[in-house]
Formats: C-alpha cells, sequence, structure tokens
C-alpha cells in the first residue's frame, strides 16, 4: 500500500447505513390499479355531468391523449414539434375514408389503424430528426404542419362533402357513453406510456435528450431511440385524431390547423406533458380556459393569447407546473427524511484487511491498437499509435494538454469512423463498428464531460447503462462499493465529480471487457480522490474488466494503474510499468518542458 | 411557366428579404425567429384597420402600424434578452413560438379571422417583355431584397457598428467586458428586423390571401429559405427565398401540381438539409 494509504478515523468498521429498498416488483401493479380506477372515475363524471358539457369532456379527454403523446418527443426526448395536430389528423383522415370506402371492421379497428398510418408518418417525419437538431427540426415539423394544413384545406376529409358521418360504435354511440370510451382509450393510452417512460426504451429517449453521444456510448443506438419517440408520440396523436372523427361525426380540416398545433406545444411546455397527470391537467386547461372566458363574455380567441402569454413565461423561466408541482413535494420530502449521507469516502484499515489485498495477473490482450492515425485537416491528432491492453491489466493514458489521448480513446470507443489503423476487442476487428456496437460488444467509455442524463434517477441510469446485465443485487453492491448516492436519488440533486463516479460503476455492471475511462477522478475531492483510487484498484478483481485510464493526477495513476502508455503530439513516447515510464527522462521534459527552461 | 416564375419571383423577393432577416436574427441576437412574419402581420393589419374602421389617413395608419411592428419585436428581444441571455437558441427560440400563437390570435380578436383588404402601396405593371409582365411589385421586392441583404452585408463586414454587432454575437460576455453596448445594440438588431419585416408585409399583403394565419406562415418558405444558408449565409438566404418563390410560381401554373405546391418548401429543406448535414451524426464536437 505505498500512496493510498490514509489517516484512520475509525478502527471498527462501520456497518453500511441501509439502502432504501430498490423499486422492486410490488408496485408494478399501481399504475394498472390507478388506470382502473380513472375508468371509474369517467364513469361516475359521465353519469353525473349535465349533457349540455359532455361533450366538452370528450374534446377535453382527447386533448389529454395528444399532450400525452406530444410530452414524449417535447418533454422526454427534448425536441421542438410542431405538428402534433397534423399527426391527429393523419388518424381522422384514415377513419373518414375507411368510413366512407365501407373497409370491414368497424369504429374501432379503424381507430388503430388511423393510430399506425400516423405512427408511419412519424417515423417518416423523424427521419430528419436524426440528423437535424434544435431549432431545425422546428423548422421542419412547422413546415409539415403549414404545408398538411393547406392541402387538407383543399382535399377536406373524405366523405365530409357529401356529408357522410362517421358512426359511432354501439355501446358509446351518444355522448355519455362516448365520453367513457374517450376515458378507456385515455387510460389505456396513460398506462402504456407509464410502462414505457419507466422501461429502457423511456431511458434511452431522456438519455438523448441530454446527450447522444453519451446514448451511444453505454450501448443504445441513437437512431432508434429519436425514431420510435416521433412514431409512439404520433401515433398516440393518431389515436386522439380518429377519436375526434368520432366525435363530431364529419372531421373538418379546421380541427387540426397549425395554430392548434402551436398552442398545443405551447400547452405541452406550460403543464409539464411529459408527466402523465400533467397532460391530464393540461388537457383540463384545453378546455377550461375558453370556455371560461366565455361564461365572463370574452371572446374564446383570447384563449390562445392566454396559451401565448403561459408560455412565455413558462419557456423564459424554463419551469412548467408538473415540475414545480414535483420539486415542491420531493423538497417537502427531503425535508421530513433527509438523504443519507452518502460518500465516497477512503476504506479504513479494518476494511481494507477485510478486502484482502490486490491481486494482479495479466492474461491474453483484450483490446489491441495497430498503428492507430487520425488527422483533422492537417493537423495530426494521433500517429501510428500501437498500444495493448491484457486482461486484468489496469493502464493508464498518460501525457500533456493536446497529447492525443481523447483523440485516441474517440477513436477506439468508434466516435471517430475515419482512422487510420486497426481496432480489436479480444481478437475481433471493430473497424466499421458504430459506438453503441461496441459498447454492446464489451468495450465501454466514460466522458471528460458530464454525460450523464440529470432527469434520471441513479437506479434507473444504471439500468439502462447495464443493458440488463446486472441483477439488482449486484447494481446495489456497486453503488454501495463506489460510494455513490442510493439508487432512488435523482441525478439531478448529485454534484458533478459524484456523477462521474456513478458513470463509472454503471459501465462497470454492464460487465464490459474493456473499460476505458476519461479523466474520472476530475471533479473529486483530495479523499475522494484516494477513495476513487482504491476502488479502481480493484476493478479488474472485482468486475473482471481491464481498464485504459486517462489522468493527469500522476499520484492516482501511480497508485492505480499496473503500466502505462504515455502520448506526446500525437505519438507514443514511451510505455512500460508505471515506475519505468515516470523516470524516463524524456516523460519529464514533455511535462516539465526542457531542463535547461527551468 | 415563364409568366409564373415571374410573378413568383415578388413573393419569392418576399422570402428572400424575410430569410435575410431570421438569418441576422440567428447570428446576432441568437434566435430563430418563429414570429418573424407574424410581427409585419400584425403591423400590416393595425395599419389597415385604423384606415377602414377609423378613416384614418393610410399614411398615418401605416406610420402607427410601423412603430407597433417594431415595438413589437422590441419586446421580444427585451425578454429573451432579459431572462434567457445565456440560454440555447432552442430555449430562445421557442419563446418566439408561443409570441407567434400570441400575435396570430390577438389579430384574430382585434381584426377577426377574415382576409383583409388592403390599400396597396405599390401597384400595376411596371414593363412588360415578349408577352411576360413584370409588375412593379416584382421590381420592389426583388430591389428591396437585394438591398436589405447587400446592406445587411455591407454593415457587417465594412462598419464598426458591424463589427461590435459581430463581436456580439461571437462572445457576448466578452462583448460587454470591452465596453460594447451590448444591450442596445441587440434590441437595435430586434427594432432593425421589426422595421423592414412590418414594411415587406405592407406591400406585399394586398397582393395576397391576406389571414393573419397564412401571412404569420410567411415564416415558413422564408426560414426554408434561411436554411440553405444554414442560418449563415446572407448571400445563400437571398437566393434561396428568390428561388422557392420562382419555382412555387412556375409551378402554379399548373393546375394537376395544386397540392404538391404547398409542400415544396418542406421537401426542399428537408432534402437539402439530410445533404448538407449528412456529417452531423453526433450532436456535440466531442
Amino acid at each position: 500500500m505505498p500512496r493510498a494509504s490514509h489517516p484512520v478515523t475509525d478502527a471498527v468498521p462501520v456497518a453500511p447505513a441501509p439502502r432504501p429498498a430498490l423499486r422492486g416488483p410490488s408496485r408494478v401493479w399501481v399504475p394498472a390499479a390507478v388506470g382502473v380506477a380513472g375508468i371509474l372515475v369517467g364513469v361516475v363524471v359521465s353519469l353525473v355531468l349535465p349533457s349540455s358539457l359532455t361533450f366538452l369532456a370528450i374534446t377535453s379527454v382527447i386533448a389529454m391523449i395528444s399532450l400525452i403523446g406530444l410530452g414524449i418527443v417535447t418533454g422526454t426526448a427534448g425536441m421542438i414539434v410542431l405538428s402534433q395536430l397534423t399527426f391527429a389528423a393523419v388518424g381522422a383522415w384514415i377513419v373518414a375514408w375507411f368510413n366512407q370506402i365501407g373497409v370491414p371492421g368497424g369504429f374501432l379497428l379503424h381507430l388503430v389503424v388511423g393510430a399506425l398510418a400516423a405512427g408511419a408518418a412519424g417515423l417518416l417525419l423523424g427521419l430528419p430528426a436524426l440528423r437535424l437538431r434544435g431549432v431545425n427540426l422546428a423548422v421542419v415539423t412547422l413546415g409539415f404542419a403549414a404545408a398538411a394544413d393547406l392541402t387538407l384545406g383543399k382535399t377536406q376529409f373524405p366523405g365530409t362533402a357529401a356529408g357522410l358521418r362517421i358512426p359511432r360504435p354501439a355501446p358509446f354511440a351518444d355522448d355519455r357513453g362516448y365520453f367513457v370510451l374517450a376515458v378507456v382509450v385515455l387510460v389505456a393510452v396513460a398506462v402504456t406510456v407509464h410502462y414505457l417512460q419507466r422501461s429502457r426504451l423511456g431511458s434511452s429517449w431522456r438519455a438523448v435528450a441530454f446527450s447522444e453521444r453519451g446514448t451511444a456510448a453505454v450501448g443504445s443506438d441513437v437512431r432508434t431511440a429519436k425514431l420510435t419517440a416521433f412514431a409512439v408520440s404520433a401515433m398516440i396523436a393518431g389515436v386522439a385524431g380518429g377519436l375526434i372523427a368520432g366525435q363530431v361525426g364529419t372531421p373538418q380540416a379546421t380541427s387540426f390547423t397549425t395554430l392548434q398545433s402551436l398552442a398545443l406545444y405551447v400547452l405541452s411546455i406550460v403543464s409539464g406533458a411529459h408527466l402523465i397527470e400533467m397532460a391530464v391537467f393540461g388537457g383540463i386547461l384545453w378546455v377550461l380556459i375558453p370556455e371560461l372566458l366565455k361564461r365572463f363574455g370574452v371572446p374564446q380567441d383570447w384563449g390562445f393569447v392566454i396559451f401565448g402569454v403561459l408560455g412565455i413565461q413558462a419557456l423564459t423561466t424554463g419551469s412548467n407546473l408538473g415540475q414545480d408541482i414535483r420539486g415542491a413535494i420531493a423538497k417537502r420530502r427531503r425535508r421530513r427524511s433527509p438523504a443519507p449521507e452518502s460518500g465516497l469516502v477512503p476504506f479504513t484499515d479494518a476494511e481494507l484487511g477485510a478486502l484482502g489485498s490486490v491481486s494482479v495477473s495479466h492474461g491474453e490482450p483484450v483490446l489491441e491498437l495497430q498503428d492507430v492515425s487520425v488527422s483533422f485537416g492537417h493537423v495530426k491528432a494521433l500517429q501510428h499509435v500501437d498500444l495493448v491492453l491484457r486482461a486484468g491489466e489496469i493502464r493508464g493514458l498518460i501525457g500533456p494538454n493536446g497529447a492525443g489521448k481523447s483523440t485516441l480513446v474517440d477513436a477506439v470507443s468508434g466516435f471517430l469512423p475515419q482512422h487510420d489503423g486497426a481496432v480489436s476487442l479480444a481478437g475481433s476487428p471493430l473497424a466499421g463498428l458504430a459506438p453503441d456496437r461496441r459498447a454492446r460488444l464489451g468495450l465501454r467509455r466514460t466522458f471528460q464531460q458530464d454525460r450523464v442524463p440529470p432527469s434520471l434517477t441513479v437506479g434507473d441510469y444504471v439500468r439502462f447503462v447495464a443493458h440488463g446485465g446486472a441483477s439488482e443485487a449486484e447494481i446495489a453492491s456497486a453503488l454501495e462499493f463506489f460510494g455513490c448516492p442510493p439508487a432512488s436519488a435523482r441525478i439531478a440533486d448529485v454534484d458533478v465529480g459524484t456523477r462521474r463516479v456513478v458513470e463509472v460503476a454503471a459501465n462497470l455492471l454492464a460487465k464490459p471487457r474493456v473499460l476505458v475511462l476519461d479523466e474520472p477522478a476530475a471533479g473529486l475531492s483530495h479523499d475522494e480522490h484516494i477513495a476513487f483510487g482504491q476502488r479502481l484498484r480493484r476493478i479488474p478483481e472485482r468486475f473482471a474488466a481491464a481498464v485504459l485510464i486517462i489522468e493527469h493526477d500522476l499520484d492516482l495513476v501511480r497508485a492505480v494503474c499496473h503500466s502505462a502508455t504515455v502520448l506526446n503530439f500525437g505519438e507514443v513516447l514511451a510505455t512500460g510499468t508505471v515506475d519505468e515510464v515516470l523516470a524516463n527522462p524524456e516523460v519529464s521534459k514533455a511535462y516539465m518542458g526542457e531542463a535547461e527552461l527551468l | 411557366m415563364l409568366q409564373g416564375a415571374i410573378a413568383g419571383l415578388a413573393i419569392g423577393g418576399v422570402y428572400a428579404i424575410i430569410a435575410v432577416c431570421m438569418t441576422l436574427m440567428a447570428q446576432l441576437v441568437r434566435v430563430i425567429n418563429f414570429a418573424q412574419a407574424g410581427i409585419g402581420m400584425f403591423g400590416a393589419f393595425l395599419a389597415a384597420s385604423l384606415a377602414q374602421s377609423l378613416r384614418m389617413p393610410v399614411p398615418v395608419g401605416l406610420l402607427i402600424g410601423l412603430v407597433t411592428g417594431i415595438a413589437l419585436s422590441v419586446l421580444i428581444g427585451l425578454i429573451t434578452q432579459r431572462w434567457l441571455p445565456e440560454a440555447s437558441v432552442s430555449a430562445r427560440s421557442a419563446v418566439t413560438v408561443g409570441a407567434l400563437l400570441l400575435l396570430v390570435s390577438l389579430s384574430f380578436i382585434l381584426f377577426g379571422t377574415r382576409p383583409m383588404t388592403f390599400a396597396p402601396i405599390v401597384s400595376g405593371t411596371a414593363f412588360a417583355v415578349g408577352g411576360v409582365v413584370v409588375s412593379q411589385v416584382t421590381i420592389v421586392m426583388v430591389a428591396l431584397a437585394a438591398l436589405v441583404s447587400g446592406g445587411a452585408w455591407l454593415l457587417l463586414a465594412k462598419t464598426t457598428v458591424g463589427t461590435k454587432l459581430r463581436a456580439i454575437a461571437d462572445r457576448p460576455v466578452a462583448a460587454e467586458l470591452i465596453g460594447i453596448p451590448v444591450t442596445s445594440l441587440t434590441i437595435g438588431v430586434w427594432a432593425a428586423s421589426g422595421l423592414i419585416v412590418t414594411v415587406v408585409v405592407m406591400i406585399v399583403a394586398p397582393t395576397q390571401t391576406s389571414d393573419a394565419t397564412s401571412l404569420s406562415m410567411l415564416v415558413i418558405p422564408a426560414s426554408a429559405a434561411a436554411l440553405l444558408g444554414a442560418f449563415k449565409r446572407l448571400g445563400l438566404a437571398l437566393v434561396g427565398g428568390l428561388l422557392l418563390g420562382v419555382i412555387q410560381g412556375a409551378v402554379s401554373q399548373l393546375p394537376e401540381l395544386m397540392l404538391v405546391r404547398d409542400w415544396i418548401p418542406l421537401v426542399l429543406i428537408v432534402l437539402f438539409l439530410l445533404w448538407n448535414q449528412r456529417k452531423e451524426v453526433w450532436d456535440a464536437a466531442r
């Protein structure tokens, strides 16, 4: 134990504080039960609501469905989509058309086909989203909405000109019955979306909203994440559109205008529609505000003016109702039971004794770089780099700023496909494989920047990164080993240094063959540095991964690494054991400059 | 076909001017202003309605409309500058979506939902060559488009104010630290773009289907044109706008392509961007 020792503060090993139970299977039925309760409430409401309000209530429920769909792309996946009602129009169009040409199967089947068609339209419009981001994507969706708006205005819906009415299905024919149908559909959509949001897919939506590189690096396909978000959202809009067709009988283009899509987008921002209860609340606002205005004799167009003002307010403050309410609840809960003091503290001597000494044994090469070169224009970032990492090895990759260390990590992990030379993982070449494929083959990396999506909880993030490869017990034990916050903690509440420790633990839980760490200890305090080093040393024996670690702190390199490779100006300057490399005068020259200058 | 293409040049000029304004805004104040055309629409509607319902003299109405357009633009500018100075372009631009919604619905309340009749400011035929008629509006629009983009280029490239504006665009905090009046120059950009777009909509509104929505949605073909220059290059925005107008004008001569016409801007943007951004695989450079 040369350098990683530390003053003993407490000779008695302290049992770790019990952690809150991870979200287990026992609560899986809760959303379904809430859904059943929702349907019952819907039935009761349909019975007590005055008939004059039933039609409006249907409109409100349909708006809730649209908002839940919109919440997925705008709230969860973080893309600006201004064409939600155009997707709804696709659903309505299919329902109207099938009714006109007499496709058998009835309204409900038509509704499903309409939803699928809208989903297909969403997929198509999602394709540009693979390359376009932010405002550019917003422009495209707005263009889509406006073009469809003009076209629909000219063609109208099938059968509308002939006055053909779309019949509602039998038990739901009157307004009260149709309201119950709409509620049932709402509940079905809401429960499905709830489970989707909690699934890997939902995590990938949140991850892609925060960082595409981060998402790919943990083995998730960015394209799949984006396209599914678009398709699911559009499909739900299609359901809403089909329901509108059944509600009004003869759908009109004026129900699906661009302006209404804009209003819906703004409402989804104001309410925070990625949270289902807030989408429900938003649906109520959608009819309540214009209706209240009508009661007070104010023209209903003021409704959109109010949405506009609320939207500007929400967008400028970056907050929404749902987030505010949840934040307030979380704050109260925290005050009542403060979060357990979690932290990365150095092992006591007793703990170290219990853990035993670190066994070092190197096996076959798992990661091999042969003659890897990268150039950006005329700048040669890496030149003819050879590097071998063996099973069980912890190799440091060091060198002054600008030496090409991070470029090497990018080339190895697949973010620089145009590099020269060969990279192979456990003997099989990686050429041409995308980052997410490499990650799934067992080559994981972390980032120098914070790439941990703050909207997830620690547990959700770890499960997402681990790709289903770790049991709950393994997750709990790894989080404890690295002194991470409990699984229930929100990453947004965790400081950036600790987030990167969580990132390391999560990637190890994916059981990779090779883990590449890009300055993992940046942002940690001195004590945390020492403690983190103690953990890193035990990665090969505990997680069976070989580690390549970029680090500037040479104390950490000495304490953790078995061997080291030094890069300077893109070339390998020295390679060997840590002591050999650090004793090399060329290396100190690269770090400190020429001796004469000192 | 040719007649249609020439006629399309007028609306192409409008697209080009709005596109140039949007490019300037994107570069100088980091906003893609979705309410750009909406601001012009509101000013023009106010001018027309003052002249019609209050029997105000037309020039007075136009002046009030212009001032309103400038004021609206400045107001949006102040909001983004005050509350979102450091936010991303997306976040700042999303505010203008709210503003667009607000302006269109406010104009429904104040001026009604029907298309408005405007007293033409420029009208009549300028000249005819070989049976192809060129209207005065076309001439004015193309000239104005060239003037706006040329003027903007001169301002940015050749004057001290232009240098200061570019400094603000690149490093707002550094610019403030070396004593450039960031807020007033930024608001100046908003005011200028509000003025230009209101003038343009006032001139073109009498020749168009002039309801609030379709005038506000001029922003879509205009942003298609601006996207051609990636919201960076003024020249490409100008060319893109004119080209889009010409293509739409030519296509509108063929009745069988009636429905296709409305999809041209969208299809063009998507195809162009997919080609142009084909290397933008990742969201961040590293």
